[in-house]
């Protein structure tokens, strides 16, 4: 679905640039449902390591992602700047919500295809797969991850 | 919402009724003389018919019309329902539910086979085929409907109008058949003050000239016929030379007193208009008249079909409002403001009432249920020649409808393996000193909580040791080890586990059992066995009431707060010095039982120091006993259930998540893994002891 929006429009992507660590993220958009203040979590004993927990999202338990510890980054405690994006990813052609930790939330932006990077194959810790493309946004790299695969 | 399919409707209409009419048919089989079943199936096969009628399905109802007929006889009292007819008509009743279900693949001449069966029980004295036709309509009619036209008398029940029908578009219709000389008979009409003005007074007289069927008058009040009485008789001679339509008698303007005079005229007459009708009533009565009895059975209970989307909708929010309400308690008691608490202990008040109400309206009597498997079991104790008394009991027992839809399967696996395996055939029955006739109950009662649902039969009972010898064939025990009878009969739940030794169509093939306790366990209910050698076996299904909310048991555990559906508790017990110490063991003294026990802090990996006194709670699925190590036992919580996502499907101890008052999420514990995880845990000790 995220790569026929992507398609749909040569140019330019709407996208939510947030913060993990030192690193900027483009999340696409149209993702995106809603963007909330920390809220308190519930650890599940038993779940794989970047779904540690799950929150209460106006009356829906949904799990609480932490993209941080698929990309081997320090998770630092929340801070003021703290916040979860929540996301309606297609898992299995099913549609589910999920809650992704952010450091920071910088702004709604448009980045545009021309300033697509192809992924480089070296000078990546990075799985590949988990990163749609590596995009200029003022003069930084940011990445466009691949959401479905972080999270599958 | 916006656009039903009618013909959906009428499918589902449909469906119900031929529930009623196999179990009236079903029922008639035992109760021949029962004039209230034949009148109920009759009922429903005359509603079939003209709905089917009116949503374009001809086939089904020309088809009922046929089937009708021949039942009319049944009816009237002139042929005893036999078995053979029954068998027969259920046949039918299946080749109808087939026209309208599947239309495609149906063939006539199935139904025409099914008709000739129908007719030569029906009318043993005559050759078949074309003297049903005939039959059919009384043996007058044919040659009267080609003269002048009837008499018709109308008088509608005084409720008419309130059910939506009016009477002047009967008329109206009437009118399409033919030129008609309606005369509305006033008599009946009572003083102003004594008028209810919903209610119907007028009678019609009515004298059609024209040729037509006295079929076609029937469909014009096809669907008025059980609350009319409606007379017809063949018209003499014609008697008016020019009859003008009341309609268009009103309708003149400029003949005001030719309007307002023939009705006038006609009112005196109206007695003695009535006289021969009177007479001709008996050879001509209207022949599908279910008559004022109809209303007997629909009890005066007004029902309104609503999706159930919409109902799990409703469920959905009414679990928002009662998590809601139970912070606003939280947080009232947590404050001094009076009437900030009054406020919430009458909104928690109206949420658990509506939380009721809520439940209430997605639950439907298991009857509905048990009534599909009379057919099953009339037909597998025919094929199998084992005859079975089929004994039902709590029909009226209510569950969650979506449970209901879960439970038909399992249901069909137990009663089948009921019959094939449970009951002995007849010859070993005898031989053993039993009746010829076994017995099947099933049962359904409501035990707390939660619903039994029970299928005994009196048959042989398990087999212990033929389940033993497969169970080590299989390699899923050792031979010579020691296990219970019951731990044995578990191994019936084990996929792929089947004793029979010929594979039928109807069982052996090892598939069932582990289905039926899976689709038992999603539904969060357990199933137990019981049997006793030589005179039958039992097996119990416990279900939750709703699937939707559930009374759990708030625990804490470190941090965490856990939710042990209240179903699954036992007792809750205090971990004694003495228990603590055996860490190597985990296991409980309780009353002499040896209960193993798990260390809930161990399993959700809880940081912190334990509390000093930690908490048991004993859990049983079955028979099975274990217990829980907890913090502390916080208490009661009314638990919305919600189903966790697929990222944490991987996760097998919890079975959903429920959001508490303070507005954090909670995780229920799934009691059956709970058990499973302790057993292994348990066989692992056993391993590493032996060692």
């Amino acid at each position: 679905m995220t790569e026929g929006q992507a398609g749909e429009r040569q140019d330019a992507m709407q996208v939510v640039m947030i913060g993990l660590g030192e690193e900027k993220f483009a999340l696409d958009a149209g993702l995106v449902r809603e963007i909330i203040d920390p809220v308190p979590v519930t650890k599940v004993a038993g779940a794989r390591a970047f779904v540690p927990s799950v929150i209460n999202v106006r009356g829906n338990v949904i799990p609480l992602a932490d993209l941080r510890i698929r990309f081997g980054m320090p998770q630092p405690e929340n801070s003021a700047d703290t916040r979860i994006v929540v996301i309606e990813l297609q898992l299995d052609g099913e549609p589910v919500l999920v809650g992704v930790t952010a450091d920071k939330v910088y702004e709604v932006t448009e980045i545009s295809q021309t300033d697509v990077q192809q992924t480089p194959r070296v000078g990546m810790h990075w799985k590949p797969e988990f990163i749609r493309f590596i995009a200029k946004w003022r003069e930084e790299f940011v990445i466009v991850p691949n959401m479905e695969r972080i999270l599958n | 919402m916006s656009a039903i399919d009618p013909t959906e409707v009428f499918r589902q209409e449909a469906s119900e009724l031929f529930e009623v009419l196999e179990g009236a048919l079903l029922d008639l089989g035992q109760r021949p003389d029962d004039r209230e079943l034949v009148d109920s199936a009759f009922r429903a096969l005359h509603t079939i018919k003209g709905s089917g009628a009116m949503f374009g399905f001809d086939k089904v109802a020309s088809f009922t019309h046929e089937f009708e007929t021949a039942f009319d006889r049944v009816r009237k009292g002139e042929i005893k329902p036999t078995q053979e007819l029954i068998s027969v008509a259920l046949a039918a009743k299946d080749y109808i539910r087939a026209l309208i279900e599947d239309p495609q693949s149906t063939d006539d001449i199935i139904g025409e086979g099914i008709l000739d069966d129908l007719k030569r029980f029906v009318f043993p004295d005559q050759p078949a085929a074309p003297v049903a036709e005939i039959a059919e309509a009384p043996p007058l009619a044919p040659a009267e409907s080609k003269q002048a036209g009837w008499h018709l008398y109308l008088e509608f029940e005084s409720h008419i109008l309130r059910n939506g029908s009016n009477p002047l578009d009967l008329l109206e219709d009437l009118c399409k058949l033919g030129p008609c000389f309606v005369v509305p008979v006033t008599d009946g009409i009572p003083f102003l003050d004594e008028m209810e003005p919903e209610d119907c007074y007028l009678k019609w007289d009515v004298k059609l000239h024209a040729a037509c069927d006295k079929d076609a008058i029937d469909d014009v009040f096809m669907f008025v016929s059980d609350e009319m009485k409606l007379t017809l008789s063949p018209l003499e001679h014609v008697e008016t030379p020019a009859p003008l339509p009341l309609f268009q008698l009103l309708d003149e303007e400029p003949a005001p007193v030719a309007g307002m005079t023939a009705p006038v005229v006609q009112v005196a007459a109206a007695p003695v208009a009535a006289q021969p009708v009177a007479k001709a009533e008996p050879k001509a009565e209207s022949k599908p008249e279910p008559k004022p009895e109809g209303k007997r059975d629909d009890r005066g209970i007004a029902t309104v079909r609503v999706q159930a989307e919409r109902l799990d909708e409703l469920m959905d929010r009414v679990g928002e409002l009662v998590i809601a309400q139970a912070r606003l308690t939280q947080l009232a008691s947590s404050g001094s403001d009076l009437s900030i608490k009054m406020i919430a202990e009458e909104i928690e008040r109206l949420a658990s009432s509506l939380r009721d109400t809520t439940m209430g309206a997605r639950m439907v009597p298991i009857g509905s249920l048990f009534g599909r498997f009379r057919r099953l079991i009339h037909d597998l104790s025919r094929d199998l020649s084992k005859p079975v008394d089929f004994v039902t009991t709590g029909e009226d027992t209510e569950l969650d409808k979506t449970m209901i839809e879960c439970l038909a399967d399992p249901l069909v696996h137990l009663i089948r393996n009921a019959i094939d395996h449970g009951i002995e055939d007849t010859a070993t029955r005898s031989a053993n000193g039993k009746t010829e006739q076994g017995r099947i109950e099933l049962a359904a009662v409501h035990s707390g909580a939660q619903v039994l649902v029970t299928v005994k039969d009196n048959g042989g009972g398990l087999n212990t040791a033929r389940i033993r010898a497969k169970a080590e064939e299989q390699g899923l025990i050792a031979a010579g080890a020691v296990l219970t009878d019951h731990e044995i009969h578990q191994f019936l739940f084990h996929p792929g586990f089947s004793t029979a030794q010929t594979i039928s169509a109807l069982s052996g093939r090892g598939v069932g059992m582990d289905v039926v306790k899976r689709t038992i366990e999603n539904m969060r209910g357990t199933i137990d066995l019981s049997t006793r050698p030589g005179q039958g076996t039992t097996v119990t299904l416990r279900l939750p009431l709703t699937l939707a909310i559930i009374e759990g048991l708030l625990i804490r555990v470190g941090e965490g707060r856990y939710i042990i559906p209240l179903s699954a508790v036992e007792e809750c017990i205090e971990l004694t010095a003495e228990d603590e110490r055996s860490r190597g063991r985990n296991f409980l003294n309780v009353r002499g039982n040896l209960v193993p026990f798990l260390r809930l802090r161990e399993i959700m990996t809880a940081s912190g120091t334990p509390d000093r006194h930690q908490k048991t709670i004993i859990i049983s699925t079955g028979e099975t006993h274990v217990g829980l190590v907890a913090d502390q036992i916080i208490g009661n919580h009314q638990t919305v259930i919600k189903s966790l996502s697929k990222l944490h499907s991987d996760v097998t101890i919890f079975s959903g998540a429920t959001i508490l008052g303070d507005g954090t999420a909670a995780l229920i514990l799934d009691v059956a893994q709970l058990v499973m995880l302790a057993q292994t845990k348990v066989e692992k000790q056993h391993i590493s002891e032996a060692a």
